[in-house]
């Protein structure tokens, strides 16, 4: 070999197929990272990231979960796959000490079998029987590396998002392995969650890690990277250091998210809706209170660590006149959700009232106000409950109608779906999944349309999508209510802007 | 000192079995008494009552109707009404079959209420197969109380879309079928992620285990769950043998 | 710094369990027929224990052994599901178990695996789920042989095509249901003296008023209650699996080598919707 040195992990991928499936998830692709690198894998919603990622890691092992022809090479050995029984089976415990993986939902990662964070870490050093005082030793390390040193003895459960996902980084680094791949670390982390990881990945990679990010925002800190590597379709679309990607304009074709570094606050957009005098707002909120009355479910055995309760909210009032868009911003816990969940009855104001179009929603059942009021949640797969996308779009509208037909239609066509209409809503990527359930929602032609944190997940397609939506929406006259801690979304898309803390309404500033 | 969990377990086990061998009014009672005084003293009482009362309560209830009432073999009649006849020997073999189940589910439930799980799943994994064991009794367990926060979010998500959910045990028992397929969808898809992650973490080894977690044993527990073990063999070796003795 | 070796050995050494199923299996069918040919005379008339000792200790240790032989064979991804199963077992259970309604609901995790995972799996997870809920409520922790043979009958079923057809799940769990209720009768017999519930024990109580044996009553109690529960069990879990989408359904080698499920042939004809799924909603 005349290379300096032999890349850490190496992939050659003639192609990728799941079982029972045809169409190649992955195909034609060559991937090689070196020792002390850090690499960004940037790419759509579905452009196999995620397969290429887990495929890596060996979590995704070629026999059991699909046919792989190409070539794994991991640590000098070279393992060749040409998609027959007589292949390499990979042993996924010793593959894994040498490759760790975070993968997009941290808590999927945590064994549920270890009752404190310095137990869940020594997991995996149990399994391999090292012996109890270099665990210790272990364990003490990697808590300081990814700052869980004051967490040692909570219970995993109890950890908040960014705290959960430094704890699955830990899992996977405890065992110092030469490469460490990472599934959307920094989605929904807010800014100082994403500052720690950040820092944490450049005491990786000075220690000589070779680190994977993959992710469908190309975020400030992975123009740090090496190298990036965008996606589309399964193959490698681009390769190059940030700069020449960024100046070959590879990034949106392939539906990456470029936030754009703002120099200062945006103005906020025109409000090009005609100005409503007669007749009352579409949504009002008239002096609503809200405390949250304590039914306490109980454990049969643990204490339950649960969410936490409801946040409280002091005497809000607020208007939205139809077409208007209105943003609340706030950080973590301020009540954002909270106030959302009035807007359609899932919770009723202790005091003060909702009225939606003149008229007071007290009492009345979510699932009629919503005929009104749509609300999209910030986890689609908790809304979707059908076997196509079709007939997900169609629930609840009169069957048989053709106004429903069309509405299914307009709907799917708004969000930019309907050509995949037959297929299972659960087998769409994330960022499909949200617009579908944005779909199922507009199909009911609500008067207003409340949005939790619509940002997150979509990738640029589904971004675009959503503009698209939000506007047209608007303009037909839809008010729209969206909660959002990303305040350069917010400013681009809303006429108006308010702020949420500690449960009390505040003028932006 | 705290009782190593596999002591506690052996103590709880075998009374249940000596109670249910030994099949005597007295003896049932006093491990009632026994087990309720533990709980007492062991703090536990609170949050055990409910539980207590919501499998006891329908195994007594029913064992009463049904011998109380329909006792064929009864002779002793002290009342009929129709078909129904409360006869002496039905209510006498309907309280005696409740004190020994009460008695054993308090014992047991005593034990399941008190014993600290974690170290309960450090000193099973300690022994080779049941690591596999260990993890599902601690995974079903923290797994549980997630469940009902998990399927009230699919519920409030659903509504927010338009399900109206009907008031009553009908209208659940119709929604319910909406929130099963994303409960177990989205439980099925952890699961596999959950897989991946445990493999990669060297679940699937066979070699050599260790534990973090230091559980406290002495050779004394070591032979109070001997003499358990064999006091409950013995007791089933006496039944057997003599299957009517010490009928009460 | 290469560790041992990134590779396993070819096929995985399937280690010889086969001897503790078998038993395990022996001890249940053993246990069953014991009690029913010796028909104790002593149920209610003495203290009864001596059969309620055996009826016990034979189904637990059935149950044990089956545990044992199967646990270490299992996939992991297989045992990962077993927790989800058992807390789908317990959640319904117990929500059912309050109300008035003479079913038990308590299987439906266990058919779940045993129509992705197969028999062994089915069996081993019933028996779990009974000695797991058990921590809950020990009066569950007798049935887990029955609960063990529900399990393995749904594996079998599965295995058979029984779930290809939708109109043939209920049967299936209706004829799996006569089966499991009259081995887990001697239990409710011998160990409570009656059943469990408000609901089962109405139904007992209207034999017994006819003058019929203990045994009897609830043998027949049992083919009353537990054939319909199975068959709403088996029909539920139908719903469920062919909700959930191909992918997951495929990703089990059992439900792909004995087709378990309609429509899950490897080669399929795509139809036009199967386009690649980025680049296409700009």
């Amino acid at each position: 070999m005349g290379q300096s040195s032999p890349p850490a992990l190496a992939a050659g991928i003639e192609e990728f197929v799941f079982s029972g499936e045809q169409e190649p998830v992955l195909a034609g692709l060559d991937v090689a990272f070196a020792a002390g690198s850090l690499t960004a894998v940037l790419g759509g919603s579905g452009s196999g990231k995620s397969t290429l990622g887990r495929l890596l890691a060996g979590w995704l092992l070629p026999g059991d979960g699909g046919t792989l022809t190409g070539f794994l090479e991991l640590a000098g050995t070279c393992l060749r796959f040409i998609g027959t029984a007589a292949d390499p089976r990979i042993d996924p415990g010793s593959w894994g000490r040498q490759v760790g993986f975070v993968p997009q939902d941290p808590a999927a990662a945590l064994s549920t079998i270890r009752a404190t964070v310095a137990e869940e870490l020594a997991f995996g050093l149990e399994n391999a029987g090292i012996d109890r005082a270099t665990m210790a030793g272990a364990v003490r390390h990697t808590a300081a590396l990814t700052g869980l040193t004051m967490l040692l003895d909570r219970d995993p459960p109890t950890l908040s998002g960014g705290q959960l996902r430094r704890l699955a980084i830990g899992c996977a680094v405890i065992s110092r392995p030469e490469v460490l791949i990472m599934d959307e670390p920094f989605a929904s982390l807010d800014t100082d969650g994403a500052e720690d990881l950040a820092a944490l990945v450049r005491n990786l990679v000075q220690d000589g890690t070779a680190v994977v990010v993959l992710s469908q925002r190309a975020d400030a800190f992975l123009h740090n990277a090496d190298t990036w590597l965008v996606l589309a379709g399964g193959t490698v679309a681009a390769a190059g250091s940030p700069a020449e990607i960024v100046a070959a304009g590879a990034l949106e074709l392939a539906g990456v998210v470029c936030p754009r570094p703002q120099a200062g606050p945006l103005p906020l957009a025109e409000p090009g809706f005609p100005a409503v005098v007669d007749g009352p707002p579409a949504l009002e909120l008239r002096d609503v209170s809200f405390t949250y009355r304590g039914t306490q479910r109980r454990g049969w055995f643990r204490a339950q660590p649960g969410p936490p309760a409801d946040p409280v909210l002091h005497g809000l009032s607020l208007a939205v006149s139809a077409g208007e868009i209105l943003a609340v911003a706030g950080p973590n816990g301020a009540g954002k959700s909270t106030l959302l969940r009035h807007l359609n009855g899932l919770l009723q104001p202790t005091a003060g009232s909702v009225l939606v179009r003149g008229r007071n929603i007290g009492g009345q059942p979510a699932g009629r106000v919503a005929a009104d009021v749509g609300l999209l949640f910030q986890q689609p797969r908790d809304q979707l409950f059908e076997r196509t996308v079709e007939r997900e779009v169609r629930f609840g509208l009169e069957p048989g109608q053709p106004a429903a037909d069309q509405a299914v239609q307009q709907a799917l066509a708004a969000v930019g779906l309907e050509h995949l209409a037959g297929r299972h809503p659960a087998e769409l990527p994330a960022s499909q999944q949200r617009l579908l359930a944005l779909a199922t929602v507009l199909a009911r032609r609500p008067s207003v349309l409340a949005l939790d944190e619509p940002t997150v997940s979509l990738d640029g397609h589904g971004l675009a999508a959503l503009d698209r939506v939000v506007r047209s929406t608007t303009a037909e006259g839809t008010a729209v209510v969206l909660v959002t801690h990303d305040l350069d979304y917010a400013r681009s898309i809303a006429h108006r802007l308010v702020r949420i803390e500690a449960g009390r309404l505040l003028p932006a500033d | 000192m705290r009782l190593h969990p596999l002591t506690s377990l052996a103590a709880a086990g075998s009374t249940a079995v000596i109670t249910t061998a030994a099949a005597s009014w007295p003896l049932s009672l006093t491990v009632i008494a026994a087990a309720a005084g533990l709980s007492v003293a062991g703090g536990v009482a609170r949050r055990m009552l409910p539980v207590v009362a919501v499998i006891l309560a329908p195994l007594v209830l029913s064992l009463l109707a049904m011998h109380g009432l329909f006792f064929p073999e009864g002779t002793t009649v002290l009342a009929q009404w129709g078909p129904a006849r409360v006869t002496v020997e039905g209510l006498h073999f309907a309280l005696q079959r409740a004190a020994q189940l009460s008695a054993a589910v308090l014992v047991l439930l005593l034990c399941s209420f008190t014993i600290s799980v974690p170290d309960l799943v450090a000193a099973l994994s300690a022994r080779g197969v049941h690591a596999r064991f260990a993890f599902v009794l601690a995974s079903t367990l923290t797994l549980l109380p997630a469940i009902s926060s998990r399927l009230g979010r699919i519920r409030q998500a659903q509504e927010a879309r338009g399900l109206v959910i009907m008031p009553g045990i009908v209208g659940r028992a119709g929604a319910f079928r909406w929130q099963a397929v994303p409960l177990v969808l989205s439980l099925v898809e952890d699961a596999g992620t959950r897989s991946a992650a445990l493999q990669a973490r060297g679940f699937g080894s066979t070699g050599h285990r260790t534990s973090y977690r230091a559980v406290q044993d002495s050779p004394v527990q070591r032979w109070v769950r001997l003499v358990l073990v064999l006091a409950a063999v013995a007791a089933i070796a006496a039944r057997l043998w003599q299957p009517t003795a010490g009928a009460s | 710094m290469s560790s041992p070796s990134l590779t396993l050995p070819s096929p995985a050494t399937a280690r010889n369990r086969r001897l503790l199923e078998t038993l395990g299996a022996l001890a249940i069918a053993g246990t069953y027929i014991y009690l029913v040919l010796n028909q104790p005379a002593d149920i209610t008339g003495g203290p009864g224990s001596a059969s309620a000792l055996i009826a016990l200790s034979g189904f637990l240790i059935g149950a044990v052994l089956l545990i044992i032989g199967v646990l270490p064979t299992l996939p992991v991804s297989t045992l990962v599901l077993i927790p989800v199963a058992l807390v789908l077992n317990i959640v319904l259970g117990q929500f059912v178990g309050s109300t008035l309604v003479p079913f038990y609901l308590d299987a439906i995790g266990t058919v779940l695996i045993a129509v992705l995972a197969g028999p062994a799996a089915g069996a081993a997870t019933g028996a779990l789920s009974s000695i797991v809920w058990s921590f809950f409520n020990p009066t569950v922790l007798p049935f887990a042989a029955g609960a063990a043979l529900i399990g393995f009958l749904a594996g079998v079923a599965a295995r058979h095509g029984l779930f290809r057809r939708f109109y043939l799940a209920p049967v299936a769990g209706f004829l799996a249901g006569i089966i499991g209720g009259v081995v887990s009768a001697p239990v409710a017999a011998f160990v409570f003296g009656g059943t469990s519930g408000l609901a089962t024990g109405a139904i007992v109580s209207a034999f017994r008023s006819m003058g019929d044996t203990l045994l009897a009553a609830i043998t027949k109690q049992a083919l009353i209650s537990d054939p319909m529960d199975k068959a709403i069990v088996f029909t539920l879990v139908a719903v469920l699996v062919y909700a959930l989408p191909r992918r997951t359904r495929l990703q089990f080698p059992f439900v792909r080598r004995y087709r378990v499920l309609a429509g899950t042939a490897i080669s399929r004809p795509t139809g036009g919707s199967t386009g690649k799924s980025t680049g296409q909603d700009a």
